[in-house]
């Protein structure tokens, strides 16, 4: 009794007015203020876990702590991908949405070639992913997390992991084009998603005194 | 009868305001009412409640705290004992800080039935009887009166009300944290402190500088005019100056280890209070010095003033503090004191020299000063006594970073020892040593410089560490040279004068005198810690800071012994008081929740709060979701089961190690129930774990044990089995997973796969399919009965959970479905003799107590916990888990209740029950001795009402479906 | 609140890390030992005031266990080596 796929849902409650894009039920808001919060969970999050100085470690072409944009081939398209050294021997693929499929497909191809033990698994819908954008937004993480966020410390295209709210959260420092094209603060939060909720909560009650707003998502928001 | 019509007039609105003043930071165009004790003040903007209030000619701000006796201002600022009050819903507000504003309604505290006819003010007229230890003494005995000591004691304690609420008025949260990583912190902002700051920020730091007062200058600011000039070039330093957080209306309440300083910012919109969490690599103390009241008779009457007080209500709010007065120095600032009084009209009648031998015998006065007594028997008549008589450094944070401070007798103080502070922490100013301004800015300069390299040689070697870096070069300047050197500050010659010739008050918050003291002394408590505790000096609001030093000088007195030799006591975080609000910050507790929390909270589910996981724990009636089990088919939400996915080849031995049982042949597509034990054989977890691929597992665990159960994967595998091939991941939440249970289920469950055979011979007990299901692909499903039911438990990936849910709900409407929740669950699994870990196990619960000694495979090579189980086996004296049957089927004893034999003792405890609604009685689990443990043995419950019940130990575990039918149908 | 260096994260509040406990004996063979050589194994710790060689576990980052060298009299932290020998370059 084969049906259509359903609508996936976020753990996050879509703000008003609720839409579907890219086969998911998502916010439609739109929010011009200067800090903003999206929920990003339709892109597609793969996990990787292989040997530190392997050939798999090297096609992925990121060590820990850092992440990367990357264009790749996957079935018959190219996607733009954000490959992130998400822990010592272990990544985190994040691509356009509906591409998880096609991203462990190309990844366990190459693992298979390299002979090493590789776990490639499709976590798009065991995590939660939000995205953080604006210059403050650096203030607001302060009030929840204890790392230091300075440019110096934690410059574009670092990735951490450490408590955001408590919960542990993988932050990726991913400055996007603001509306002058001027690059602008910005980080992705990647945490076990039945925190999910919570840690959207908790960020904007924090950011409340900053004039955080939620801003709803536009495919492919990567 | 004064202090009454005092209180009850109608204020004279700012009889003691002066003329506009150079240095004062009143704004004379803002003016507006508030109300004290019931009648309203004019202020302006800028003045603290006690200025505004002393404008006005208040002198009365509360009563002390044992004696009730009427007290003044004495410091005029943060620290003020005598002006502790209660604004609007706020307790313990300080008078002398916190600033007044429109229409804030100010009481007075702990005073009953008012301030000026304070009933408890008869203790004065008792004093004898409340000495030193009163409190030991009088309320010890007997035992079973304590709970009316504490009603009398509690009406005598400090305190106002608390609010009740962690909103502020207006819905806006009261309190808020952050964290902070600044290169220099530097506490207080006098001269030195902002030339530190200033150099610190040039040299390239991240600098906060925070400052307790409302302004940045200290002393400065009442100063004369070139104070005032360079109180100005100072603030517009840091004005220019980019790199530099200024925190005003801020304290640092505490240094820990590795320079974690504790900030807390006040007054912030809304009244909030923030604390800021800063990770600091260089800590700059420039805390300034403190001034010190003097002992002698009468010194706490209304009117008897430090210099400092009096020149910040001059200078800073002009106000004029008196009409007559008399003032004891032995200091410049005690002789700038004098000249100030004289400016601002008040009549000097009198300064007595202390560097002359000039001394104050005693003041005269009850609601305020009338005359006072100096050396030589002179009196003379007076509303204002000003003491300058020393000062105390505030050496706080200092002595937190482990520095032991030294008395110095040359300069009537103890000093820092700064030549031994760690290299993240220097001190600088007036805590350091006496100068002029010029002075003390060079020292705060070179103090400053040196931070910054101190903090960037810590920076660098951390981001060295740290895999963040892009790796484009270095955006910081390369180090600088090693440190410059920093100039002396020697601190000037100052008599030591802490008590003069009759016995006054020495902590004013607390009510102790110096004759406590010495009576402290003569019962034996010689050492200054243990006379501390005794008579409670020091631990009052003030938290020593103005007391401290004379509670030392006069038990060295009353002990003959030097101050040096009697020593300090400990100064201990928090440096000033704070919230436990600003503590706790914003309201957050986590919290998890499955994709089918929405369902739940729309059909009435009564939550259960498990761990962080929000689960419904039933829908209004559990019993009836149990028989809909027993007879149709129910679902139940396990979404918070654990779930680890494990890969490689060594698999197998991981989970030969992991639990007791054993793993080596279990075959693709086939799950098995596990056990684990810790290293001392207690039972940790269960679970079952499927095999989906030659070289692929998926682990489930108790909904609590998720994380435990991981990281226990990950210690075996890191630390004692590195070369085994094998990776965990969690993935707990990446599915949903709905148990679907009863004798309809398998029907149900045909009806949403898409591409699994779920016929009993396709799909058999113990076994694990991976398939699509409502439209989804890589779902896991595996055929298991934690309830003794024919049950699937199927796992969807979480995004389609609540699809999933819904669609059972409707494609098995007409099996009957029901959804049940966890108290469901627990009695159909109690029915069926299925032990929860935790539950009917706990901290000493072994494998074999478990019964789960069918489970325990001693022959093979390892697993944890292995010795200790062999050895429990041999032994045979433990307890064991067996079900009960109550003599009385109605019966249902709590759990925990206990076990006794024959004999009265104890011999064990009911560790599940529940009434049974599928056998119309009772069921329980329980631990008993080993011996006791025969079926057909009797036991004695012992109830909590006393009495006792009979009970029978069961041949099985399991009530129902014994043979294990209805899970393998 | 200290810091530890993680070798793998860098300078993090101690508050990111589950203390484990001080590294003491090596498992004994569980087929040979002895009672007394198992509960030695199990609860005997020296305790020491000044260098101790511990486990941690970086539980909110790396998740990787580590061998921390600190002395419990001043928390002083002279080196944090990731236990089971992971590195990076290897």
């Amino acid at each position: 009794m084969a049906e259509e796929v359903p609508i996936a849902r976020s753990p996050i409650v879509p703000a008003d007015p609720e839409v579907v894009a890219a086969g998911w039920a998502v916010s439609g808001r739109r929010s011009s203020a200067a800090l903003r919060i999206t929920d990003c969970m339709p892109l597609a999050k793969v996990a990787i876990k292989a040997p530190l100085g392997g050939a798999m470690a090297h096609g992925l072409g990121v060590r820990f702590g850092r992440s990367a944009r990357q264009r790749w081939e996957i079935g018959e398209g190219e996607a733009v991908v954000l490959v992130v050294g998400a822990g010592p021997g272990e990544w985190l693929v994040l691509g356009p949405p509906r591409t998880q499929d096609r991203l462990r497909s190309v990844l366990c191809h190459t693992a298979a070639v390299t002979d090493e033990l590789v776990s490639v698994i499709d976590l798009t819908h065991g995590r939660a992913l939000l995205r953080l954008t604006g210059e403050r937004s650096g203030d607001l993480l302060a009030k929840e997390c204890g790392v230091d966020l300075a440019d110096e410390a934690c410059p574009d295209g670092a990735a951490l992991r450490s408590a955001v709210s408590g919960v542990a959260t993988d932050l990726i420092r991913d400055d996007v084009d603001g509306a002058d094209r001027a690059p602008t603060t910005s980080y992705l939060l990647h945490c076990e998603r039945s925190s999910g909720q919570y840690l959207f909560d908790s960020l904007l009650d924090a950011g409340a005194e900053l004039g955080v707003d939620i801003d709803g998502y536009v495919p492919p928001g990567l | 009868m004064t202090v009454l019509r005092e209180i009850g007039r109608a204020p004279d609105p700012m009889a003691m305001r002066l003329d506009t003043r150079p240095g004062e930071v009143v704004d004379r165009e803002t003016a507006f009412t508030f109300y004290w004790n019931g009648h309203s003040y004019p202020a302006y903007e800028g003045d603290t409640i006690a200025s505004a209030l002393a404008a006005c000619g208040v002198r009365i701000f509360s009563r002390s705290f044992k004696y009730h006796r009427p007290r003044g201002l004495l410091t005029a600022d943060y620290l003020d004992p005598g002006c502790i009050v209660q604004v609007d819903d706020e307790p313990n507000v300080r008078g002398g800080h916190r600033l007044a504003r429109p229409g804030m309604t100010v009481r007075p505290q702990d005073t009953w039935p008012s301030l000026a006819h304070d009933v408890k003010a008869a203790n004065g007229l008792l004093g004898r009887f409340l000495g030193p230890g009163f409190y030991y003494k009088t309320f010890i005995r007997p035992q079973s009166l304590w709970p009316t000591y504490e009603r009398v004691l509690r009406r005598f304690a400090h305190g106002g009300e608390v609010p009740a609420t962690a909103q502020a008025p207006g819905g806006r949260p009261r309190y808020d944290k952050r964290f902070a990583h600044p290169d220099v912190l530097v506490a207080g902002a006098g001269p030195a402190g902002i030339a530190a700051a200033v150099a610190a920020a040039r040299s390239g730091a991240q600098v906060v500088l925070v400052e307790e007062e409302h302004s940045l200058g200290g002393h400065l600011r009442w100063g004369g005019p070139a104070d005032l000039t360079a109180l100005q070039e100072l603030r517009d330093l840091v004005g220019a100056t980019p790199g530099i957080e200024v925190l005003t209306n801020s304290v640092v309440l505490g240094r820990y280890d590795d320079n974690w300083v504790a900030v807390v910012q006040r007054g912030l919109a809304g009244g909030a209070e923030r604390l800021v969490k800063a990770r600091v690599k260089c800590l700059v103390v420039a805390a300034g010095l403190l001034e010190r009241p003097y002992v002698f008779a009468g010194n706490d009457i209304p009117g008897v003033m430090l210099s400092t007080a009096v020149r910040r209500l001059v200078n800073l709010y002009a106000v004029r503090p008196g009409t007559r007065a008399v003032v004891l120095t032995a200091n410049p600032e005690g002789d700038a004191t004098a000249e100030d009084l004289t400016t601002a009209g008040v009549q000097v009648v009198h300064v007595e020299d202390a560097r002359r031998g000039g001394d104050v015998v005693r003041a005269f006065g009850r609601s305020g000063v009338t005359a006072v007594e100096v050396a030589g028997g002179r009196r003379l008549e007076c509303d204002l006594l000003v003491t300058s008589v020393g000062w105390t450094a505030p050496v706080s944070l200092l002595t937190m970073a482990g520095n032991i401070p030294r008395y110095d007798e040359r300069c009537a103080r103890f000093r820092p020892d700064v030549a031994r502070l760690p290299s993240g922490v220097m001190a600088t100013g007036g805590i350091v040593g006496d100068g002029s301004t010029a002075e003390l800015v060079a020292h705060g300069e070179a103090t400053g410089r040196e931070a910054a390299n101190r903090a960037d040689r810590l920076a660098r070697e951390w981001r060295t560490m740290a895999p963040q870096g892009s790796g484009e070069g270095a955006a910081r300047p390369a180090p600088r040279p090693e440190s410059a050197r920093i100039p002396e500050l020697a601190p000037q010659p100052h008599p030591e004068l802490f008590r003069g010739a009759t016995h006054g008050i020495v902590d004013f918050s607390e009510d102790v005198s110096s004759k406590d003291l010495f009576t402290a002394v003569a019962e034996g408590y010689r050492y200054v810690e243990l006379a501390k505790r005794y008579t409670t000096a020091t631990m009052g609001p003030a938290q020593g800071k103005l007391e401290t030093v004379n509670v030392v000088a006069i038990v060295a007195e009353a002990t003959g012994r030097t101050i040096a030799e009697t020593g300090t006591t400990t100064w201990r975080p928090p440096y000033a008081p704070v919230t436990l609000g600003a503590l706790a910050g914003r309201s957050r507790e986590p919290r998890r929740v499955t994709p089918m929390q929405p369902w739940h909270e729309l059909h009435g589910a009564v939550p259960l709060v498990a761990g962080a996981w929000i689960r419904p724990d039933h829908y209004g009636d559990p019993e009836s979701e149990v028989l809909a089990v027993r007879e149709r088919v129910g679902i139940i939400d396990v979404t918070p089961i654990g779930k680890i996915d494990l890969r490689g080849p060594d698999v197998p031995r991981l989970l030969n190690l992991l639990y007791v049982n054993r793993w080596s042949k279990l075959d693709v597509g086939r799950v098995r129930y596990g056990v684990m034990c810790a290293e001392d054989g207690v039972v940790l977890d269960d679970g079952v774990t499927g095999r989906l691929d030659i070289d692929h597992y998926l682990m489930s665990t108790t909904s609590s044990g998720a994380a435990t159960v991981w990281e226990w994967a990950e210690r075996w595998l890191q630390t004692e089995h590195p070369d085994w091939q094998v990776q965990v991941t969690p993935v707990t939440t990446a599915y949903a997973s709905v148990n679907v249970a009863g004798p309809r289920s398998r029907e149900l469950v045909q009806r949403v796969v898409d591409d699994i055979d779920v016929s009993s011979e396709a799909f058999p007990y113990m076994a694990v399919r991976v398939g699509q299901v409502a439209g989804v692909a890589g779902c896991v499903l595996w055929r298991i009965g934690f309830t003794g039911e024919l049950s699937y438990e199927l796992h969807i990936p979480a995004s389609y959970g609540l699809h999933l849910w819904e669609r059972l709900l409707e494609q098995g409407r007409d099996l009957g479905v029901r959804p049940f929740g966890v108290e469901a669950q627990r009695i159909l699994r109690l029915e069926k003799g299925h032990l929860i870990v935790g539950q009917d196990t706990d901290g000493l619960t072994r494998a074999f107590s478990a019964g789960l000694a069918g489970l325990v495979k001693l022959d093979k090579d390892d697993f944890v916990g292995m010795p200790e189980l062999g050895w429990q086996r041999e032994s045979g004296d433990d307890v064991r888990l067996v079900a009960l049957r109550t003599a009385d089927p109605a019966l249902v004893p709590h759990e925990g209740t206990q076990l006794i034999d024959g004999n009265d003792r104890i011999c064990g405890r009911i560790t599940s029950s529940r009434m049974s609604p599928t056998l119309g009685r009772s069921v329980c689990l329980a631990q008993v001795a080993e011996h006791l443990a025969q079926p057909g043995t009797e036991v004695a419950i012992r109830l909590t009402d006393g009495g006792t019940a009979v009970a029978t130990v069961s041949e099985h575990l399991a009530q129902v479906d014994l043979q294990g039918v209805r899970l393998r149908g | 609140m200290i810091v530890l260096t993680c070798p793998w994260c860098g300078a993090r509040d101690s508050e990111e890390f589950g203390y484990v406990g001080e590294l003491g004996a090596r498992r004994p063979d569980p087929k040979a030992a002895t009672p007394a050589q198992w509960r030695s194994y199990l609860y005997q710790r020296a305790n020491i005031a000044g260098w101790t060689s511990e486990r941690w576990y970086h539980r909110m980052g790396c998740r990787r266990f580590l061998t921390v060298e600190r002395d419990t009299t001043t928390n002083e932290v002279r080196s944090v080596l990731d236990a089971g020998g992971l590195a990076e370059d290897q």
